[in-house]
Formats: structure tokens, sequence, C-alpha cells
């Protein structure tokens, strides 16, 4: 047999070697890609570039870097009929091959937990690119490259047509994407209505697609509806509106199933109650002996616990008790069943942790009922006592409770982690010359930037004000630094729209690795003296708390 | 002949993806590895090894998975050894076409570590039955 751990520290060093050896893979693939001679067609050049993109396709994932093949599998395909065809790149195309070698360099730094073993978390990144395709169809060329820029920066993958001619071109394929759609073109001022209306007829699901247009009058909105507008908007685009309206169409947060644990004595009715909750699309783990409920209560982290009243080894009153008592417990919806009909029992029962009481025989309707509202309640107060309203992020108090529960880990799994305060330069200025509202969205567009750009399990939240806070699991202060210092410079390109002039907002962030400060008070601190030395040194920069800047652009 | 999957050959030009796939094959899999980095040393070094499963990615410089196929299959002693093709390509209609060049099945690049030994396995088992 094998040692688990040594197999797995192998593959870590594996995918670390990798990870090494990337950036210069990168530069190889951009200088193929430079190297293409421009107006004529290359297909010796042009295969080498293939061959790189499929190599990382292939290898990125296993290696714990799953986005990095998703984005490369992306441009292989679209690669692969521009190799078939045989012809030089048309402007079009190469902006396309360029935006995408560009996120390939950002996913670059968005590594996996740990190599392998990451196939839930990979398939739903998947899904999520999938869907993240965007196609803008503008006759404006400025226009759509600044659009295109901008939509970049939030990981869309942006391609542009100038012409409705290329546009149908490209459906052809039925790819999935969300169109951008200008109405008014050279040949006819309603053309882009026209063409979706088209487009739409005899499609099942419509393609989404999104109107950006000078016109105001009332029948142009009305066609736009009726072309399938799933939105309406005016220019100059607001952009921040614009990626709002984007991330409720994406947001491909896959639903995850409530998880109830059920703790009865009797195989007969767990198996019975399994199942009314099972068809309702619940996940369950049963339990028949209620001395073994810690061990699945922890592993299965359930959102709510069903509990039988009697059972010979010990009461559903004791189980919910030792269960509060654990500090991740402490809320979670708990729900007796019993076949007791005195009320006092039930109360007692109650005020001993209970949250609600089911008598058998349950109709299978209550049960189903009782619970998904009791999971509905609690979710939505963990979310009112954890989140910040405006931005949706962690809240002051829930990111400091989450540094230290990373901490630990980290501890325990002798992992790096970093921590970094990030502040908006100047901010008041842009309070008091647009006005709060417009404030408001600066402070959502970097939550928003922030949340796209790091990895799922890294955490976001806003400290206060304009200032926010981000644990980097898994991640030295070096390479925390670069990641920061790549969203930084994004942000910086962001435009934003006030008073009906654009301008653009930078930040200021210090970064603390837990290799040098080993608490949460001593990271706090380092991060935020970082954080006032990159302030003090000129602002818009990123510094490591016990190091030289990490340059300013 | 015993039916216990032991020996596998496996066809990849890319070092780092060799590393990982010896690690993966030997240490979960329990089998004994050896990897070739292109057709032609596979078909050097296969009759010496006699594996009982080829592993073949599809896209090689030189000679490319099916085309090492074709020759292997042309010596006798490979005319019926199993054979997986490694692809990042994989669509249904490609899967038949590899299936109808002769190998048994295919297994999605990237593969995860974790997970491509008990893949081979289910594969042989099924080929077995």
């Amino acid at each position: 047999m094998f040692d688990m751990k040594e197999l797995q520290a192998k593959l870590q060093a594996l995918s670390d070697d990798y990870a090494a050896q990337l950036p210069e893979k990168l530069q190889q693939l951009e200088q193929a890609w430079q190297q293409l001679p421009q107006p004529e067609w290359n297909a010796e050049g042009f295969a080498d570039l293939y061959r790189m993109v499929h190599s990382l396709s292939g290898s990125g994932k296993t290696f714990g870097f799953a986005a990095l093949s998703d984005v490369a599998r992306t441009l292989e395909d679209y690669l692969k009929p521009l190799a078939a065809a045989q012809t030089a790149l048309s402007e079009d195309q190469r902006l396309h091959v360029e935006v995408l070698l560009r996120e390939l360099h950002q996913v670059s730094l968005h590594r996996d937990i740990a190599p392998g073993g990451q196939e839930v978390v990979a398939s739903s990144i998947d899904k999520a690119v999938r869907s993240r395709r965007i196609f803008i169809v503008e006759d404006d060329h400025a226009q759509a490259e600044e659009l295109q820029i901008q939509l970049s920066y939030f990981g869309y993958t942006v391609s542009v047509f100038h012409t409705q001619g290329d546009f149908r071109q490209a459906m052809q394929a039925n790819p999935d994407v969300i169109v951008l759609m200008d109405i008014n073109f050279p040949e006819d001022d309603r053309a882009g209505v026209r063409v979706m209306h088209e487009l739409q007829q005899g499609r099942e699901i419509p393609i989404p697609v999104i109107f950006i247009t000078s016109h105001h009058e009332f029948d142009v909105r009305l066609d736009a509806v009726r072309a399938g507008g799933i939105a309406y908007l005016n220019k100059p685009i607001n952009i921040s509106s614009l990626i709002d309206k984007l991330d409720n169409l994406t947001s491909s947060k896959p639903q995850i199933p409530y998880r109830v644990l059920i703790v009865d004595d009797s195989p007969a009715l767990t198996s019975f109650y399994a199942n009314v909750l099972e068809q309702a699309g619940k996940e369950v783990r049963t339990i028949n002996d209620p001395l073994t409920t810690l061990g699945p209560l922890l592993e299965f982290s359930p959102d709510l616990i069903l509990i039988d009243m009697y059972m010979p080894q010990c009461s559903g009153m004791e189980l919910a008790k030792v269960i509060r008592q654990l500090d991740a417990f402490v809320s979670i919806p708990i729900v007796f069943l019993s076949a007791e009909r005195d009320l006092d029992k039930q109360l007692s029962a109650i005020s001993l942790g209970g949250d609600d009481f089911l008598i058998k025989p349950v109709q299978p309707q209550h049960l189903l009922s009782a619970v998904t509202s009791r999971i509905r309640r609690s979710h939505m107060l963990r979310s009112f006592m954890v989140r910040d309203s405006l931005t949706d992020l962690l809240n002051h108090t829930a990111i400091k409770e989450q540094l230290e529960h990373e901490l630990a880990r980290a501890a325990r799994l002798g992992k790096p982690l970093s921590f970094a305060m990030v502040d908006i330069d100047h901010f008041k200025k842009v309070n008091d010359t647009y006005g709060h509202p417009v404030g408001d969205l600066v402070i959502k567009s970097l939550a928003r930037l922030l949340k796209q750009r790091l990895r799922e399990n890294d955490l976001v939240g806003r400290y206060g004000g304009e200032e926010f806070a981000v644990v980097l699991v898994d991640t030295d202060g070096t390479a925390a630094a670069k990641v920061l210092d790549s969203i930084r410079q994004d942000f910086a390109h962001l435009r934003h729209l006030g008073d009906g002039a654009e301008f653009s907002v930078t930040f200021s962030c210090g970064i603390a690795d837990v290799a040098h400060f080993s608490n949460a008070a001593r990271l706090n601190d380092a991060a935020d003296k970082a954080l006032y030395k990159a302030k003090h040194a000129g602002r818009n920069q990123v510094m490591l708390a016990g190091t030289a800047p990490n340059s300013a652009t | 002949m015993s039916d216990q999957l032991k020996r596998v050959l496996y066809v990849e030009d890319e070092p780092d993806i060799q590393m990982v796939a010896r690690l993966a094959l030997e240490a979960l899999g329990g089998y004994s590895v050896e990897i070739c980095s292109s057709g032609s040393e596979a078909l050097e070094r296969a009759p010496a090894f006699q594996p009982q499963l080829i592993l073949l990615d599809v896209m090689m410089p030189g000679m490319d998975g099916p085309a090492t196929l074709k020759n292997l299959r042309a010596l006798p002693q490979f005319s019926a050894t199993p054979v997986i093709f490694m692809t990042a390509k994989v669509q249904p209609n490609e899967v038949a076409e590899y299936k109808a060049l002769g190998a048994l099945d295919v297994i999605p690049k990237p593969f995860d570590p974790m997970t491509l030994a008990s893949q081979v396995q289910a594969i042989w088992d099924r080929h077995r039955v």
C-alpha cells in the first residue's frame, strides 16, 4: 500500500514545478503569437501556437489550474477553425485572441487548493466560464473596444463584431453567449432589433440579448422587448449597471441542495423521511444510533437537523443540547419529531434548543414545508449576520472570524496564508464631487472585481467605509502581492460614471504574510501599516509588510 | 494469462504530464508503468515491456496517437492489446471515431491525478467482462 500523505506531497511538488514553469510557458506563447507575421498566413507559426495552447488546456487542471485549462480550451476551440481556414487573421480575430491570451495570464495566478480531487469545483468553473462569453455588436469601433476592455476586467470573454454580417456568421455555430447589441447601424437605424428578431425565430430558449442604444422612443423599446431584449441601456453606457445585469444573467451559482440530517432510532422511519426529502431535492443523511451523531454532523455539515424525541440511547433533547454546545452549530435549526401531544412537553423541548416540533405521524407535506422554511429563514438570518448589505461581502465581524478560522486551518495544514487590506484612494473626493450614490457604486465595483478575480475559497470582506480585507488562502505574501497588484492595475483602468462624466479611481493595498506575522492581530496590524506606507508613498500601489514597495504601475 | 491489470504503457510527449501520470498510476493503481515520449519510442520499447494496456496521447508531434496505434497493431504481439486514448477533445462523435480506430475508450484531458487510476481500472474491468 502507499501513503496518501506522501502521494499528496508528491503531487503538490509536481504542481509546484508546473506553477514555476507557467510564466515561462505563457511568455513563449506570447512570443509565438507576437512573431506570427501579421498580414499573411503562416501555417508553421500557427501550428506552434496551437500546440502550446493545446498543451495548457490538456494539463492545467491536472496540476491544480482548472481555470487555466478552461480558458486555454476556449482559446483552442477558437483557434481550431482558424487553423483549418488557413487564411490571415482579421483585426477582430486578432483582438479576440489577444483578449483570451490576456485572460490566460490572469487565470494563471489562480491555483486550486490542491491538485487533483477538484472535479466538482472545476466543473462549476467550467460552466461559469462558458456562460461568461459575450458578443458585442457595435459599428462604433471605439465604443466597442472600450466595452470589451471594461468587461474583460470582470472576467468576461468578449468578441466584437462591427457588422451584422460578421455577427450572423458567428451565430451560426450556435454559441452559448450573451449578446450586447447596438440598435442603430449605417444600413438601417433599427438593424440591431431586426436582426435579433430574426435570430430568435423558432428558438426554444431565446438568445439573451441586451440592447445598447441612443434611441429613447417607446416603440423602439417595445420592439426590443419583442426581439428578446432582457435589458435596454441608453448610451453612454453605465458600466456598473451593465455588469449588474450581466452578473444576474450569469450568476451560475449552482443551487446547492439543502442538507438535512435525520436522527431517529427507527430505520423504517428514517428512510421514509429521507425519501420524502430526497424526492424534493434535499440531500439527506440518516443516523439510527444517536451516539454516533457527531462524526456525520461535522463532516456533513447539515442545514437542519431532524431529531426523534424518544430514542433508547439518549433523548432527542439531550442530543440537541450536545449539538448546541458545539460552536459551529449554535444557530442550526433543530426540529423534533415525536408522538408527544402534550403542549407543555413540547414547549420544554423547544426551550431546550429545538426550533420546531412535528407530531408523528408526520404528513410528508408538513415535513417538507417545515424543513424548507426553517432552512430558508436560518440562511437569511445568517446572511444578515455575516454579509455587508451594500456589497454582499462578508462584514467586519465575519471576515475577522473567518481570518481566525483560516489561520487555524493554515497552521494545521502547514500552508501559507496572506492577509491584505485594500483602501480606495481619495474616496472622500469621489463622494464630495459626485455624491454618495456614485461613491457607493465605486465601492460595489471594487467589491465585485475582488470577488471575481480572487479564487472561490479566498475570502473578501468589507472592513468598513471604503476599506476591504482579503484573506488569500494557500498563498504567500509575494504571490498575494502579485495577484492584488494585477487587480490594482485593472481597477485603475475601470471607468466610473458620475455627473455624466467618466472618471477613474485607484486603490492602495497592504499585505502581510502569516510566515512573518503569526496571529490575527499581528497580521492585521502589519497589513494596516503596510497599507499606510503604500498611501504615504503616493497611493495606487501594493505594499508587502516588511519589504520594499511592489511597484506602482 | 492473468486478467489482473499490472503493466501499463503510457505514451505521452509532455514531461510534466508523464510524471504526474506515473505517480498517479503507480501509487493509486498499483500498476507497473512504462512511459514513452513518442510513438516511435513506444514501438521500440513495447515488445520488451509487454504491456497489458496502452495509454496513448492523441496529439503528439511526429507520430500522433492514432498513427502509433496503427503501427502497434501491425506488430503481431500487439494486434489485440487494449488501448485507451488520452485527449483534450472529447465530443461524443470523436469518441466514436477513436473507438472505430480500435481504442477501448477515451479518457479526457486534463485528467484528475486522484481518479486517473480508477478510470483506467474501470475501463479495463468493463473490457474484461
